[in-house]
C-alpha cells in the first residue's frame, strides 16, 4: 500500500463494518462501567481470577509483564479533562481508577493479524480465542491498543495451583498452558450455561439472569453486563441514556454532556465496553 | 469428594439437605471427570453421589469468615468441590457484593499449607498426634484437676453460638479470662461514640448524606464494614451527588475516591476538627448549645491561623470545608477513624470530630441509632489491642497456666515493643487452634487443626451492625479436605465436654448443638414454622432476620482537649502502618491471588514499600524503587520507596500484612512487617495501641535485588489520552439529576 493510496482512501480505511458486512449477531454482549462509582477496590479482578482459572505468576514473572490479570485496575494521578487543581503539592482530587478488561471490539485489531484464525469473532459479538488453535505468534497482543491479551510464556500449572489448590479450578473452562494467548471472554462459560438453560426451558434469555464474575462481585454495582441487542436490557438502556452507539468512531451526541465514552474509540476498534466519566466536585 | 471416603448419610447431614440455594445450570452434558488423587475415573459418575448432578453447580448460602464484618456468601459447589464465592443478596451486610478477601477465601480453604493433623510439642519440636492424644492432654491441663481460673482464651472477634460455647467454657472453668484482640479495630472510635452519642456504634447514613467528611477513616477499605459502606457509597454518588472529603496523612482506598483529598500533618486531625468547629460556631452561626462550656472555650482558641500552623493545610481549604459543611448543615456526616485515631490523643481527635456532627445537627439525621441486637449473648465481641495488653499483664503476673489462641496471630501482629513474645513464652501451656502454621502456631505446645470457614458450622453476628439485624448462618459447603481437622464449634464442644459433660455430653457434634439451639428459639421468632422448616429456611437463605430492639442516641456534653503537634528532631517522620483491603493485618498474606493483586495506591505486588512525598524523597536523595531504612526506637526495616504526592511530607506509610517469618510458602519471607518496629505508645483515654504515632528516622540504603519493588504499569499519568475522563459534579447533577 503506497502512501498515496493510504491518503486517497483514508476515509474508507477500516470502515467496512459501518457500511455492511456481517451484522446478523445473535447477541451483542456489552458492559457499562460507571467510574463515578468505581472505587478501585480490586474485587472484580480477584473474582475474575476465581472464575477464569487465571494463573498466579509470582513476582519475577510479574516484573517481566507476564502476569495474567484479565481484568486489571489501572490507577492514574492526573485528570486531563479537568482544569489543573489548585495544588501541585497534593493530588487533591484523589486518584483515577480504570477497570480494564478485553473491550470485545467489533472491529478488533487483534483478529485480522492471527495467522491461524485462533482469534475470531463469534455470532455473539465476542472476540474469542481458540486456545487449541493458537500457535503463540503473539501478533494479536502486539496489535491490541489496550494491551489486554496475556501470553503464557511458561506453564504455570505446578506453581500456581500446587495441590490441593487445583481443586478450585473451574471445570467449565480450561487451564491454559505454555505458548497460548489468553484474554477476557466476558465469562463465556456463564453465557454458554445460561443459553443452554434457556434452550432447555424453551425460552429466550432474560436480562439479568446471569452476569459476568466482575459485574456480579462489584460492591458498588459500577459494572453492568448484558445484551446490547436487547433494547430492554439494563446495559442497553444505559448505553442509550448516555448516547453511545456501536459502529462509530466518534459519537454524535445530542447532549454532549452525557457521560458515556469508549476508550480509544477514534482508533475505530468499536469496543463493546462503555465507560461513564468519573465525576469530581470541581 | 474423596471417592470411597464419603459416607452418604454424613454427607447429607453436612450439606444440610434443603439448604440448596440458587441452582444454576451447567453444560448439558458432563464434560469432566474427577481430578482428585490424580485419578481420572470415567466410571465415577455413572453412579454419582445422590444429590450431585455432574456438570451442575449448586449454590449454598453461608457466611464469609475473612473479616469480622460478616458478609453473607453463596458458594458454588460442583462435583463436591467448592469453586467460587459470591455475595449473598439476602444478607443485609453486603447485599450481593463481596470484596477481594471474600472472593479469595477459596484459596484459604484449598491452601497447600494447611495443618492436617493435631500436633504436640515433644523434645522441642511439634510432632503429629491423634485427636485422642490431643484431647487426653487437654483433659490433663484443663480437666477437673486443673486450676480453671488460670485458663485463658486469646481470640480474634468471636460471635454467634461459638461465642455462647466459648462463654460456656469460661463458665465451666470458672474464669473470665477472655482476651479479644484485633490490630485493625475501631476500639477508640467506639469509646468516643459511646461518650458523645451514647451508643458505641451508631449507624451512619452515608447514602443520604450530602457531604461526608472522613477524618482518617478508610470507610470503603479497611473499615468495620467495607461492603456496607461501599453499597451506601454507590447511592451517595447518585445525583444529586454527595461530596466526599477525605482528610488523612497518607492516601487510603477511600481517599482515592475523594472529591477533596486534603493532606494533614500526622496527628493533627483533631486540631482541624476543632478549627472547623470554631468556624462553624463563630463564622457560620451554628448552634453550640449541645456543647459543654469547657468544650466551647477550648474550641474558641482554634483559629484558622492555629489550624494552618498545626496541620500545615491551606487556610482556604479549611475555610471552604467549613463553608461546605455549614451549607449542607444536618445533611453532613463526619466520620473518623483509622490513622487519625492512632495517637496518644486519638480518643480526643475522635471526640472532636464527632462533635462536628453535634454542631451541624446531623445526630439523629445522618448519625442514627442502629438499634440494639436482641440476643446480647450472640453479638460479636469486637477485638481491640487493649485485649492484647490485658493478656500480657495477666501472663506476666503468672495468672495464666493454659492459653487457647484462636483467630489471631499476635506473635506476628504485636509490636516487639509490647513485649508480647516474652509474656507469651511465660505461659506454661499454649494451645493454638489454627488452619496454618503461622508465627504463633509454631510456638504452641499443642496445635489443634481447624477446618476452613467453608467446612464448618457456625452462626455469626456482624461486628458492625446496621438497623437491619440478622444472624448469619455458616454451613459446610463441602466435605472436609482433611478428615482430622475440626470446626471451631466442634473443638469448643470437645473442650466443654471435658469440663461439663452433664450439659454438653448429649450433643454428638456442633451441628447437633446448633440444630437444638435453633429448635430452642422462642416460637414467635420462627414465624409459625416448625423447627425443621425454620432450620432449613435458615440454611437456604443464609440469614435469619431479627427484630432490632429500640434504642436512641443521647448526646452528652463531653469535654475535649486536643494536643498540639510535638516535633521530634531526632526522628523527623511519622510512621503509619497502613491497613489495606487485601492482606489486612497479615492474615491473607498466604493467599496468592491477594499477593498478586496490585495495591490500590502503589500498584505494587508481592512485597512491601514505603510511601513518601516526592519532596521528602528528594530531601532523602531517593526515588521510587530505591531502598531506605526506616528506623524507630524499637528496630528498623529496609523497604523500597514509592514516592507519590498523596502523602504528607512528614509521613511515612508502610502497609501492614507482609514480613512473615512463617505462614506457608506464599507468605514466608515476602516483604517487611512495619508493626514490628512500632512504639508501645497508647491512647491516653482507652489504652489502645497508638498505631500511627511511632516516630522514625529514614535514610537511604543500598539496593536489594531480592526485595525490590515490582509494580503493575509504568505510567502514573494518562499522558493526555482519554482513559479516565472526568467531568464536574454540576454537569452530572444537571444531566442525571432526577
Amino acid at each position: 500500500m503506497s502512501l498515496e493510496n493510504v491518503l486517497t482512501n483514508w476515509s474508507q480505511y477500516r470502515k467496512g463494518h459501518e457500511e455492511g458486512g456481517f451484522h446478523d449477531y445473535e447477541h451483542m454482549w456489552g458492559l457499562s462501567i460507571d467510574l463515578n462509582k468505581c472505587i478501585g477496590c480490586n474485587a472484580c479482578s480477584v473474582a475474575c481470577y476465581a472464575e477464569n482459572n487465571l494463573a498466579v505468576v509470582g513476582k519475577d514473572h510479574f516484573e517481566k509483564g507476564q502476569q495474567m490479570h484479565w481484568l486489571r485496575i489501572e490507577r492514574y494521578w492526573d485528570e486531563p479533562d479537568l482544569a489543573p487543581g489548585e495544588s501541585d503539592m497534593y493530588p487533591t482530587r484523589g486518584a483515577s481508577f480504570l477497570p480494564m478488561m478485553c473491550q470485545q471490539c467489533n472491529a478488533a485489531t487483534c483478529e485480522p493479524v492471527c495467522p491461524v484464525a485462533a482469534t475470531y469473532h463469534t455470532p455473539d459479538g465476542l472476540n474469542a480465542q481458540v486456545y487449541n488453535r493458537c500457535i503463540g505468534s503473539r501478533y494479536c497482543s502486539n496489535n491490541c491498543p489496550y494491551r489486554l491479551r496475556y501470553f503464557n510464556f511458561y506453564s504455570h500449572y505446578e506453581t500456581s495451583w500446587p495441590e490441593p489448590l487445583n481443586m478450585q479450578l473451574n471445570p467449565d473452562i480450561t487451564v491454559r498452558d505454555k505458548g497460548v494467548m489468553e484474554k477476557c471472554t466476558f465469562c463465556i462459560q456463564r453465557i454458554r450455561s445460561a443459553k443452554d438453560t434457556a434452550r432447555r426451558e424453551q425460552r429466550e434469555l432474560v436480562d439479568g439472569e446471569f452476569s459476568t464474575a466482575c459485574a456480579q462481585s462489584c460492591p458498588t454495582s459500577a459494572i453492568i453486563f448484558g445484551d446490547l441487542q436487547n433494547k430492554e436490557s439494563k446495559v442497553a438502556k444505559v448505553w442509550d441514556e448516555h448516547q453511545v452507539e456501536l459502529g462509530k468512531t466518534q459519537q454524535s451526541k445530542e447532549n454532549p454532556e452525557k457521560r458515556g465514552y469508549r476508550v480509544f474509540e477514534a482508533l475505530n476498534t468499536d469496543p463493546c465496553v462503555m465507560y461513564l466519566e468519573r465525576v469530581r466536585e470541581a | 469428594m474423596n471417592g470411597n471416603d464419603i459416607d452418604r448419610r454424613s454427607f447429607l447431614k453436612v450439606m444440610g439437605w434443603g439448604g440448596a440455594g440458587v441452582a444454576l445450570a451447567g453444560c448439558d452434558m458432563p464434560t469432566t471427570v474427577t481430578l482428585e488423587e490424580g485419578k481420572e475415573t470415567v466410571v465415577s459418575y455413572l453412579m454419582p453421589e445422590e444429590y450431585v448432578i455432574p456438570g451442575r453447580g449448586v449454590w449454598y448460602a453461608s457466611t464469609c469468615q475473612q473479616c469480622p464484618s460478616g458478609c453473607g456468601i453463596h458458594a458454588r459447589v460442583r462435583e463436591g468441590r467448592v469453586l467460587k464465592i459470591e455475595g449473598n443478596p439476602s444478607s443485609p451486610v453486603n447485599k450481593g457484593g463481596l470484596c477481594m478477601m471474600g472472593q479469595a477465601s477459596v484459596q484459604s480453604h484449598y491452601n497447600p499449607d494447611r495443618i492436617t493433623k493435631p500436633m504436640m510439642r515433644s523434645g522441642g519440636s511439634l510432632v503429629e498426634v491423634s485427636w485422642d492424644d490431643a484431647l487426653a492432654a487437654l483433659k490433663t491441663t484443663t480437666g477437673e484437676g486443673a486450676e480453671g481460673s488460670k485458663v485463658a482464651w486469646l481470640t480474634g472477634t468471636v460471635s454467634g453460638h461459638q461465642r455462647v460455647l466459648l462463654d460456656g467454657h469460661l463458665d465451666a472453668l470458672g474464669t473470665d479470662k477472655h482476651f479479644s484482640y484485633e490490630v485493625i479495630n475501631g476500639a477508640v472510635v467506639r469509646a468516643a461514640a459511646k461518650a458523645v452519642y451514647g451508643d458505641e456504634q451508631p449507624e451512619y447514613d452515608m447514602a443520604n448524606a450530602s457531604v461526608v467528611l472522613s477524618i482518617g477513616s478508610d470507610l470503603l477499605g479497611a473499615s468495620d464494614s467495607p461492603m456496607n459502606y461501599s453499597r451506601q457509597y454507590a447511592e451517595f454518588r447518585n445525583a444529586p451527588r454527595g461530596t466526599l472529603v477525605q482528610v488523612e496523612s497518607s492516601m487510603s482506598l477511600t481517599g482515592g475516591s475523594a472529591d477533596r483529598w486534603l493532606a494533614v500533618r500526622p496527628g493533627t486531625e483533631g486540631t482541624l476538627a476543632m478549627g472547623l468547629a470554631n468556624l462553624l460556631l463563630s463564622k457560620h452561626g451554628k448552634d453550640g448549645s449541645g456543647l459543654s462550656a469547657a468544650t466551647k472555650a477550648a474550641i474558641s482558641s482554634f483559629t484558622v491561623d492555629v489550624v494552618v500552623k498545626e496541620t500545615e493545610m491551606q487556610a482556604a481549604d479549611v475555610e471552604s470545608l467549613a463553608q461546605l459543611l455549614a451549607d449542607k448543615g444536618a445533611n453532613s456526616l463526619v466520620v473518623v477513624g483509622g490513622v487519625a485515631t492512632g495517637y496518644s490523643h486519638g480518643y480526643q481527635t475522635a471526640v472532636a470530630s464527632m462533635l462536628l456532627n453535634v454542631i451541624l445537627g446531623s445526630v439523629g439525621k445522618t448519625v442514627k441509632s442502629a438499634g440494639g441486637f436482641p440476643f446480647e449473648q450472640l453479638s460479636a465481641q469486637a477485638g481491640s489491642t487493649g485485649g492484647l495488653f490485658e493478656f500480657t499483664d495477666s501472663a506476666n503476673k503468672g495468672d495464666i497456666d493454659v492459653v487457647f489462641v484462636y483467630g489471631t496471630n499476635p506473635v506476628f501482629t504485636a509490636p516487639t515493643s509490647t513485649g508480647f513474645a516474652d509474656s507469651f513464652a511465660k505461659v506454661p501451656y499454649k494451645v493454638v487452634l489454627s488452619q496454618f502454621e503461622d508465627e504463633t502456631t509454631v510456638l504452641a505446645d499443642l496445635v489443634l487443626p481447624l477446618a476452613s470457614g467453608l467446612e464448618e458450622w457456625g452462626t455469626h453476628v456482624a461486628a458492625h451492625q446496621t438497623a437491619e439485624k440478622s444472624i448469619s448462618i455458616q454451613q459446610p459447603v463441602m466435605e472436609k479436605l482433611y478428615k482430622e481437622t475440626k470446626g471451631f464449634g466442634d473443638v469448643l464442644l470437645d473442650l466443654l465436654k471435658i469440663r461439663n459433660e452433664a450439659d454438653f455430653g448429649k450433643f454428638d457434634d456442633y451441628y447437633a448443638y446448633l440444630v437444638s439451639a435453633f429448635g430452642a428459639l422462642p416460637a414467635d421468632f420462627k414465624g409459625g414454622a416448625d423447627d425443621k422448616t425454620f432450620w432449613q429456611n435458615a440454611l437456604s437463605s443464609g440469614v435469619v432476620a431479627v427484630e432490632a430492639s429500640k434504642a436512641d442516641l443521647s448526646v452528652a456534653k463531653v469535654d475535649v482537649k486536643v494536643a498540639s503537634y510535638a516535633k521530634d528532631a531526632s526522628r523527623p517522620y511519622n510512621l503509619t502502618a497502613s491497613a489495606r483491603l487485601g492482606l489486612w493485618d497479615g492474615r491473607y498474606a498466604n493467599i496468592p491471588w491477594l499477593q498478586e493483586a496490585p495495591d490500590v495506591i502503589s500498584k505494587a505486588v508481592w512485597g512491601s514499600w514505603v510511601e513518601m512525598h516526592p519532596i521528602t524523597a528528594n530531601r532523602l536523595g531517593v526515588k521510587t524503587g530505591d531502598f531506605v531504612k526506616v528506623e524507630s526506637e524499637h528496630g528498623s526495616i529496609e523497604v523500597p520507596v514509592y514516592a507519590h504526592r498523596g502523602v504528607h511530607p512528614d509521613a511515612m506509610a508502610v502497609p501492614m500484612g507482609q514480613g512473615h517469618k512463617e505462614y506457608g510458602r506464599f507468605a514466608k519471607g515476602v516483604g517487611v512487617n512495619p508493626l514490628s518496629i512500632l512504639a508501645n505508645a497508647k491512647d491516653e483515654q482507652t489504652g489502645e495501641l497508638a498505631l500511627s504515632s511511632t516516630r522514625v528516622n529514614v535514610s537511604k540504603v543500598s539496593f536489594n535485588e531480592e526485595d525490590k519493588m515490582v509494580r503493575f504499569g509504568g505510567s502514573e499519568s494518562q499522558v493526555g489520552r482519554k482513559l479516565v475522563a472526568s467531568i464536574k459534579a454540576d454537569v452530572f447533577n444537571r444531566t442525571e439529576g432526577a
